[in-house]
């Protein structure tokens, strides 16, 4: 498996061109003036700026290019070295930089490019806009990749689907001492569970019904527990199976504070028989069920929000999360898995749904991030000890209908509709503040 | 082999205290519990045990039979010896899992306090729950007495748990007479249940475990090979394990009565039937009472005897025409009712394993004791003269209902 | 007869691309890298710099040796390749058992021109093509005074460069007018020529050398320089003499297609050896260039291991960049060297006091190509604002005046 590498992220957007990053970088590096940094901020000649910074490449055509073998990819930092005293000035790295990202600097007399300062670039900490950061998240994805994936290659999801990046990220995570549950729908429906005689997954695996995924969990880690094992009870379940008719088990397991980690992937509906509709379908919506005619407009009412249900069970944790905040959802899922030792852990995952929801499927993190920017999916965890907390909180949300426009089952939707999904989104967010509990909005319990 | 040296501890409990004091001495691993008439003192009699430290096992208290069953199979995945008992509605809630644990090869216990179904509403006994799931691949054992109950829990679990089997077993007392019914009843010491049972044997063939990676149930069928035939083995599988059940249950009861000195008849029991030239055959409580019966027609000199069924499904076919091979008449006497027939269920199976035996003779289906009705000594009274009528081709052989005019 | 999935032969740029691309697709593959030499693989670039001693020869190598083993890759040093069965799959070395393959690729290289000058044959001469030659000619050159340098192309001209720090007196001869022509048009060489003419450097532009008589060249007019170190740096050409009889189709170098494909299925050619489909002009031709042998060595690697993600070779973009005494020149493209193309347009600017000169080759808002002496230019972007023929119309003034600034901010508009 390749390793990802941390990187410095430009968000342009925030860049005013001060330069102080261009400055920290001579400062950091000894140079003359601006000429010798490593990162040069460009305007682009329409009031915004652009960046020339070395992209620490994977298959850097700098190094393909050096004849002397003084440019190398380091393996542990990502960073592409660079040997003065093999460098012989050919300037060919330079040829195969598309970025100015390695450049000559007659002044200096070699060729200079940024090396990250060893994991503290100067230029991120100057930057006084945020136009800068150092990401650091491939320290997640590697230590994500380094572990086992606990399915089995080619699972036949829909292109486009996101449950299947989930569920192997989860389980990677959770790892092989673990029992899954997934009951019918798309996790199974690509093959989890395998087919005729075979499994979909190197950890044990099974179909509960679609109604009963809490309480078979629940007798499972009894009976572990009680021989003194720590097997993990996953439940990889979708929203019918949770929402609908698995819900009385769930909510008795919840009650009962069964140590069980329950993770729904929330499509809006029974998406794996044809997209019909299941009690967390969103107003509005085109299903096939709730279709759009003279008559009917989709569904007429609203969803049930399950996470805050589960948080009125004072479940040990609730959070909800969405796969374009992967950083998110693996603290939440840290989190969860350590809080489903000792009781009841619920993640409420978002999965936008390429084949149901009728949007492209190449664009399915990009919903995932509208629904998170519209405060539409607003993403917080719950502790009955600390209350709610907001993890990603959306400060100035865009409107709801950049979120609707992008998704097809809401294109029939009248003004009046969007107004009310606006107004609904809006009440939740302002439904949910009241549990923040440090606002003083809720008075401490414990 | 231990057996009872010792004079038994004898102790007076109703039938629900004696259920749950069986379960526990082939103690369970994990208990779910759902409270529902005439069952919740069973239920209640294992929570106490549990409280009190008598019983070491899980308790899981769920919010309706549906998780009830769902955690006990879960549990049963994992390798634990499981019990819970329902009726009536409480069976109909659980009906999804019900269905499944037998495809599933779980060995699980689960006693139904039988009662009658809805609807018109009723909280009474009558044998309609267990009856409408006698099709569904579990084992039943229906027991007569208090004492029964007991031992008959014990061996349920020997018998499903036997490797030739591998199947659930409900063990299905009466609602009320036996439920609440108080006896006399002997209680085997700890140590020879123990041995009787044997180590545990839950998941061998299927689980849910980490150091034994597997999938449990993945879809199997559609229109592709090996799908069908592949489900259809595992269904002759199933169908091929009841087939050994009856000779695994006669197997256990041979062995209990050993160790025990208490012999119940394994599949069917045959009461006065030396020379009898008609037969009553009875299922569960009612058979004391039709015992009573037979034994006052013995006294006036009427050849009369009775065949109980214990084992239900798999249907004793064999016994059952081998016992009736000599009568001339049989009525057969039901506490539930098949839609279908107008008629009982056990006087189907009846009538279905004489045809198949080639043996022709008049039957009657006698319906009695819905919602908690009485039959009472002269009920069978009235019912072995009708059967003689048969024999002599006097009467209809059509349905009768017993209660019909109390 | 040994049995490979991937034969490989040559052990420079193209033939090291190809193995690593190879590799990303088929981890169990049999690979084998085979080389006439007898060095870990280097870049015939690199030698120049061995020469002057900037380059260690122990520390050269583009690979060591763990490398190989953690590929999985058996690496054959000291073999030369001399013959290929096509139809029996088959190639036969010297020194070393014929190998069965299913996939060939042909990395060879290229070898020094030797001009047929009267009396060459007699003078002890260097050429700079191996590390071999390089280290022969580092240690005459401790004993020389006088040099002569045959061929003003850039392994002559480094090579000249070198020769003077070493503190030899230098002629060079070229029979064009100028030096490094092809890359450079005569202003841009004028600054170069500048620059070695102000080190003494005797610069014979437009001359032929006529006989070379022991320790001296004379020259189409008569004159002599006289020599005791001679080097011959007249231009590379492919040796091809292997493949005959194969019927793998040549011209100058082995035909290929944008695969890398020869006209036998599963033997492919890339590098210097390769004559494939130029991006700015009609035909096939030899790129005999770093970069060039990079990319097609990768497509190679690719289409030899049915890598899926494949892009035809767009085409070699002419390309250079060199330094000489501390300055700097870069080559891009077409249109900076020879006439101007039909409907392209040029602009130049040159600054005296800073030694600088640009040149910009435009057609259609697209640049065509672009040749800096010591003008600070990114040759990677403007090769990409090449291959993707960016539509320069919007920023048209501005990426005149600063190209380098100009075309930064496309690219980096590109990359998001």
């Amino acid at each position: 498996m390749g390793k990802a590498f941390d990187s410095i992220v430009f968000h342009g957007k925030n860049c005013d061109g001060c330069g102080d990053c261009v400055t920290a970088c001579v400062k950091a590096k000894g140079g003359s003036d601006a000429l010798s940094s490593r990162i040069k901020i460009l305007p682009d000649g329409a009031g915004g700026f652009e960046l020339a910074l070395c992209r620490q490449c994977g298959e850097a055509k700098c190094v393909m290019n050096c004849p002397s073998g003084a440019l190398t990819k380091n393996g542990d930092s990502g960073v592409i070295d660079w040997a003065d005293d093999k460098c012989v000035n050919c300037l060919l790295c330079t040829v195969g930089c598309a970025y100015g990202g390695i450049t000559y600097e007659a002044q200096i007399g070699h060729v200079i490019k940024c090396d990250q300062c060893g994991g503290q670039p100067a230029c991120v900490a100057a930057c006084p806009h945020d136009a800068l950061a150092f990401s650091t998240i491939a320290g997640i994805y590697n230590s994500y990749g380094d572990k086992e994936d606990m399915f089995a290659p080619g699972l036949s999801a829909c292109q486009g689907c996101n449950s299947e990046l989930l569920i192997r990220h989860t389980m990677r995570r959770i790892g092989p001492n673990a029992v899954v549950a997934a009951p019918p729908g798309c996790i199974p429906g690509m093959g989890t569970v395998g087919y005729n005689g075979k499994t979909g997954a190197k950890v044990p695996i099974f179909h509960p019904l679609l109604t009963n995924t809490s309480s078979m969990l629940a007798g499972i880690r009894r009976y572990y527990e009680r021989q003194g094992r720590d097997v993990t009870v996953v439940a990889l379940a979708g929203d019918g199976g949770t929402v609908d008719v698995g819900f009385q088990a769930l909510s008795g397991a919840a009650e009962r504070g069964e140590h069980i980690l329950y993770i729904c992937v929330d499509n809006e509906g029974y998406m794996n028989t044809g997209m019909q509709s299941s009690g967390s379908t969103n107003y509005g919506s085109w299903t096939s069920t709730t279709p759009v005619g003279p008559s009917l407009k989709g569904k007429r009412s609203d969803g049930k929000n399950l996470p805050m249900v589960m948080m009125m069970h004072n479940c040990a944790y609730v959070a909800t999360a969405s796969l374009s905040h992967m950083e998110d959802y693996y603290a939440k899922l840290d989190q969860a898995l350590e809080t489903s030792k000792n009781g009841f852990a619920y993640v409420h995952v978002y999965a936008p749904c390429p084949s149901g929801w009728r949007f492209h499927s190449s664009k399915t993190i990009d919903i995932c991030r509208l629904g998170v920017e519209t405060n539409f999916i607003p993403l917080w965890e719950f502790t009955p000890k600390g209350g709610l907390r907001f993890t990603l909180p959306t400060e100035n949300p865009r409107p709801i209908t950049d979120y609707l426009k992008a998704i097809g089952k809401y294109r029939h939707l009248e003004p009046a509709q969007i107004e009310h999904i606006q107004h609904l989104a809006d009440e939740r967010l302002s439904l949910l503040s009241k549990f923040v509990r440090d606002t003083g909005a809720r008075p401490a319990a414990e | 082999m231990t057996v009872q040296t010792k004079p038994n501890k004898v102790i007076v409990c109703e039938g629900n205290e004696a259920a749950a004091r069986g379960v526990a001495l082939a103690r369970p691993d994990v208990v779910s519990v759902y409270p529902i008439t005439p069952q919740s003192s069973l239920v209640e009699a294992l929570s106490q045990m549990i409280a009190d430290g008598e019983l070491d096992a899980e308790l899981i208290n769920a919010e309706g039979e549906h998780s009830v069953l769902s955690s006990l199979q879960g549990a049963c995945l994992a390798g634990a010896r499981t019990y819970t008992a329902t009726s009536a509605q409480g069976l109909a809630f659980m009906f999804e899992p019900y269905i499944r644990a037998p495809g599933l090869r779980l060995p699980m216990v689960l006693g139904i306090v039988t009662r009658d179904v809805l609807s018109p509403q009723c909280v009474w006994g009558g044998h309609q729950d267990a009856m409408l799931v006698r099709e569904c691949g579990w084992i039943q054992m229906y027991c007569e007495t208090v004492q029964e109950i007991l031992d008959t829990n014990i061996m349920a679990y020997k018998v499903a748990e036997h490797p030739e089997v591998m199947l659930p077993v409900n063990v299905c007392h009466d609602g009320n007479y036996l439920s609440f019914g108080i006896a006399r009843c002997e209680l085997p010491e700890q140590g020879l249940v123990d041995d009787f049972l044997g180590p545990k044997s839950i998941n061998w063939h299927v689980a849910l475990d980490p150091e034994r990676p597997m999938a449990v149930d993945p879809l199997t069928g559609g229109s592709n090979n090996p799908g069908p035939a592949m489900f259809v083995r595992y269904r002759m599988g199933q169908t091929e394990s009841m087939g050994r059940a009856l000779r695994v249950i006669s197997e256990v009861h041979t062995d209990w009565g050993k160790r025990t000195g208490r012999h119940h008849a394994p599949l069917i029991e045959e009461y006065r039937m030396e020379g009898a030239q008609v037969a009553l055959v009875t299922i569960g409580s009612m058979t004391g009472a039709a015992k009573d019966a037979v034994d006052a027609a013995r006294d006036s000199g009427q050849a009369v005897g009775l065949v109980k069924v214990k084992t239900y499904r798999p249907f004793p076919a064999q016994a059952m025409t081998k016992a009736l091979a000599n009568v001339k008449a049989v009525g057969v006497v039901d506490r539930s009712v098949s839609f279908a027939w107008n008629g009982g269920p056990v006087y189907q199976d009846t009538l279905t394993a004489l045809a198949l035996a080639g043996q022709r003779l008049p039957i009657q289906s006698m319906i009695g004791g819905l919602a908690g009705a009485d039959i009472t000594q002269e009920h069978f009274e009235r019912a072995i003269a009708r059967v003689f009528g048969l024999a002599k081709g006097e009467g209809s052989t059509e349905t009768h209902w017993m209660n019909e005019k109390d | 007869m040994g049995e490979t999935n991937y034969l490989v032969v040559g052990s420079s740029h193209a033939a090291l691309e190809a193995v690593h691309a190879i590799r990303m697709i088929d981890a169990k593959g049999s690979v084998a890298l085979v080389t006439r030499d007898a060095h870990l693989p280097y870049s015939p670039t690199v030698l120049p710099y061995v020469v002057s001693g900037r380059s260690k020869p122990e520390r050269v190598a583009l690979r060591d040796e763990a490398y190989f083993k953690t590929m999985n890759v058996d690496f054959v040093r000291g073999a030369t390749l001399v013959g290929i069965d096509a139809k029996n799959r088959t190639a036969r070395f010297e020194g070393q058992p014929a190998r069965k393959f299913d996939k060939l690729l042909l990395a060879t290289g290229a070898q020094p021109i030797i001009p047929p000058i009267k009396g060459l044959d007699k003078v002890p001469f260097h050429v700079l093509r191996s590390l071999d030659d390089a280290l022969g000619l580092r240690k005459a050159m401790g004993q020389a005074k006088r040099a002569v340098v045959l061929g003003a192309g850039l392994i002559g001209m480094h090579a000249a460069e070198n020769l003077v720090e070493a503190g030899l007196a230098i002629g060079i001869v070229e029979m064009q007018g100028q030096v490094l022509p092809g890359y450079f048009d005569a202003k841009a060489s004028g600054l170069i020529e500048k620059a070695f003419a102000a080190h003494k450097v005797t610069l014979k532009l437009g001359r032929k050398a006529q006989e070379i008589k022991s320790g001296a060249v004379v020259l189409d007019d008569g004159s002599e320089l006289p020599f005791d170190l001679l080097l011959v740096s007249t231009g590379v050409k492919p040796e091809l003499g292997y493949l005959e009889g194969s019927g793998v189709a040549t011209e100058r170098g082995i035909l290929v297609d944008a695969r890398m494909n020869t006209n036998v299925e599963g033997i492919f050619a890339a590098g210097d050896v390769a004559q494939a489909k130029l991006f700015q002009a009609e035909g096939t031709g030899v790129a005999g260039i770093l970069p060039a042998a990079v990319e097609q060595g990768r497509i190679a690697g690719m289409a030899m291991a049915g890598d899926r993600a494949l892009k035809p070779y767009p085409g070699h973009v002419s390309l250079n960049t060199y330094t000489f005494f501390g300055q700097q020149a870069i080559s891009v493209g077409a249109g900076v060297a020879g006439p101007v193309p039909a409907g392209a347009e040029t602009i130049e600017r040159a600054d005296a006091a800073k030694n600088a000169y640009l040149r910009l080759a435009l057609k259609d808002n697209r640049l065509l190509g672009a040749v800096g002496i010591n003008v600070s230019l990114d040759p990677g972007i403007l090769w990409q604002l090449i291959l993707r023929k960016v539509d320069l119309a919007p920023v048209m003034d501005r990426f005149q005046a600063d190209p380098l600034a100009v075309g930064r901010v496309l690219m980096s508009r590109l990359w998001r």
